[in-house]
């Protein structure tokens, strides 16, 4: 039986707790550590901890969902398209978190008294753009009925759309300014990230892939099941 | 090199000056030029205790966020167990 | 290496053909973009825009007109039965380059009469025609890489509805920004070819790499 067509549960339970403690740590840590005296941003620096690992870890599970989607074309296993599209709901699920905190962010930190919502900011654009991308991977997978089918297809659009994710990286820094660090007008990254910031920032971000990865976990283990049943329905 | 990467640097922000479309929310960092109001009354409970309230509603988002994941899980597992004793095969894909 | 030229060709030329006798995918296509554009002038009226605005309105016809009539590439084969005769005869690759390159000279179509018509509708000051004309033709590239192999997989899908535009349009973002900015360089305030060099070179790796992957993937979504 191959270890990814059913989960390990006594690795699952250790990372998951693991991971609930380390989180909380990073609360913890991330309001009552002092930070560094900043201007406009204040106390919101803080955010660095919270929002910014919404933002690596849909990466990380744009990786997961590319990587599993690579293996269904391969070996055309359908629990590889199961966990291809766990690690893309759950990416969608940060993705939106990284959107929604970063506009009360900024509108609250660098846009008060103003109308602005939405700035077309480089970084907002690429999760929107891998948002887009997966929305009309749910909406693909929707199309089809034969299983064998939609697990194939989808995972070829799945690997397609995310050929042109580094042109994005490429062109649109270059044509817009940005709120984000080291563009123009903003202290660059380095500066911000005093050396306390990033003790806590660093096992933030990792914390939060961990908690994608339990988040993931836990329902690629539902999907099994539901797969296992409606495989074999007379139990 | 350098002379041609300042160039278009420049051409792109002449270009971008020359819309006669609102350019507010691209050069609003820079000091823009977007009028703005006094802040309103939420802005202003935002603003208190140095903005601590911005990284409270971006932790709230985060974990009311997870809050409804769990409960959404929750109920297809609990859909699951339903079909098990029932025998009753639950055919959707929407997990 | 020669047969494979021979066998797209061969895709290209029965596509070719198909399409001269009825002429009713390109008739439908070029009507479809005369509509839009006349569409999009009127509702713009009289009131001057923006050189960024007169280029981001050509390309988003130019895209929605590629989203609606390139679709059709392999629905068509599915419907007349094709598919298998294709299957068996033609290698993967072959049918992939011979459909590309068809999807291309229609874009191309598409490009001539969209530039035409809309600069004369909106009085588009054209300063450097052929830094337009080649932005056009690299971004029709890759439009036309992207929306072959996706033509290509909505073909397999049972219900369609507008499933193509959902697919591409997401896909067609950093191209679209490029493109935009390049095209702008051949207008009034523009800077030439020295100000779109960069962007040009981007949508042509853009283009490269699109139509890599399509080719990669299309054995994939082609063979059952």
């Amino acid at each position: 039986m191959m270890s990814h067509a059913s989960v390990n549960l006594k690795k699952y339970h250790l990372i998951r707790n693991l991971v609930f403690g380390w989180v909380t740590i990073v609360l913890l840590a991330g309001f009552l550590l002092d930070i560094p005296k900043i201007n406009i941003l204040e106390h919101t620096a803080r955010n660095l901890y919270f929002h910014v690992p919404m933002w690596f870890t849909m990466m990380a599970a744009a990786f997961v969902s590319g990587y599993h989607s690579f293996k269904v074309l391969q070996t055309g296993d359908p629990v590889r398209d199961i966990r291809a599209l766990q690690a893309a709901r759950i990416g969608t699920f940060f993705g939106i978190l990284g959107l929604l905190t970063g506009i009360i962010w900024s509108k609250f930190t660098w846009y008060i008294g103003t109308d602005v919502w939405w700035n077309f900011d480089p970084r907002q654009i690429m999760v929107t753009f891998q948002l887009l991308i997966y929305g009309a991977y749910f909406v693909l997978r929707s199309t089809f009925d034969d299983p064998m089918k939609r697990a194939r297809i989808s995972a070829a659009y799945n690997l397609f759309a995310m050929s042109a994710i580094p042109f994005l990286l490429y062109v649109i820094p270059r044509q817009m300014e940005s709120l984000h660090p080291g563009a123009e007008g903003n202290p660059a990254f380095s500066e911000i990230t005093h050396p306390i910031m990033r003790m806590v920032f660093y096992p933030a971000i990792i914390g939060f892939i961990g908690l994608f990865w339990v988040l993931y976990t836990q329902r690629v283990r539902v999907a099994l099941m539901k797969y296992r049943i409606t495989q074999d329905s007379e139990l | 090199m350098k002379p041609l990467t300042k160039f278009v640097q420049d051409a792109a922000q002449t270009a971008q000056e020359s819309e006669t479309v609102s350019t507010a929310y691209d050069s609003l960092w820079t000091g823009g030029n977007v009028p703005t109001q006094a802040p309103s009354a939420l802005e202003q409970i935002m603003l208190a205790q140095d903005k601590l309230y911005v990284v409270l509603a971006v932790v709230l988002i985060i974990w009311f966020g997870i809050i409804f994941l769990t409960m959404r899980t929750d109920r297809h597992i609990s859909k699951l167990e339903r079909s098990v004793e029932d025998h009753i095969p639950d055919h959707s894909d929407d997990l | 290496m020669i047969n494979w030229i021979i066998g797209s060709w061969a895709v290209l030329e029965k596509d070719l053909r198909l399409e001269m006798r009825s002429r009713y995918a390109l008739n439908m296509l070029l009507m479809f973009v005369l509509s839009s554009l006349l569409l999009m002038a009127l509702a713009i009226g009289q009131n001057p825009i923006s050189e960024h605005m007169q280029i981001a309105l050509l390309w988003v016809v130019i895209m929605f007109s590629a989203a609606i009539g390139l679709g059709r590439s392999f629905v068509a084969e599915e419907e007349r039965g094709t598919v298998l005769l294709l299957q068996l005869n033609v290698p993967g690759t072959q049918v992939f380059a011979g459909k590309l390159v068809f999807n291309f000279l229609l874009l191309l179509a598409v490009d001539g009469l969209s530039l035409t018509v809309f600069s004369l509708l909106l009085n588009m000051q054209i300063f450097n025609l052929p830094l337009l004309i080649t932005a056009l033709v690299l971004g029709s590239l890759g439009v036309a890489g992207a929306t072959t192999l996706l033509a290509a997989i909505i073909a397999r899908a049972t219900n369609r509805g507008p499933l193509l535009p959902v697919l591409l349009f997401p896909m067609l973002i950093p191209l679209l920004l490029s493109v935009v900015f390049a095209s702008r360089q051949a207008l009034a305030g523009g800077f030439g070819w020295i100000g779109a060099q960069t962007e040009l070179v981007t949508m042509g790796a853009f283009a490269g790499v699109v139509i890599t992957a399509a080719f990669l993937l299309f054995e994939y979504v082609w063979t059952d």
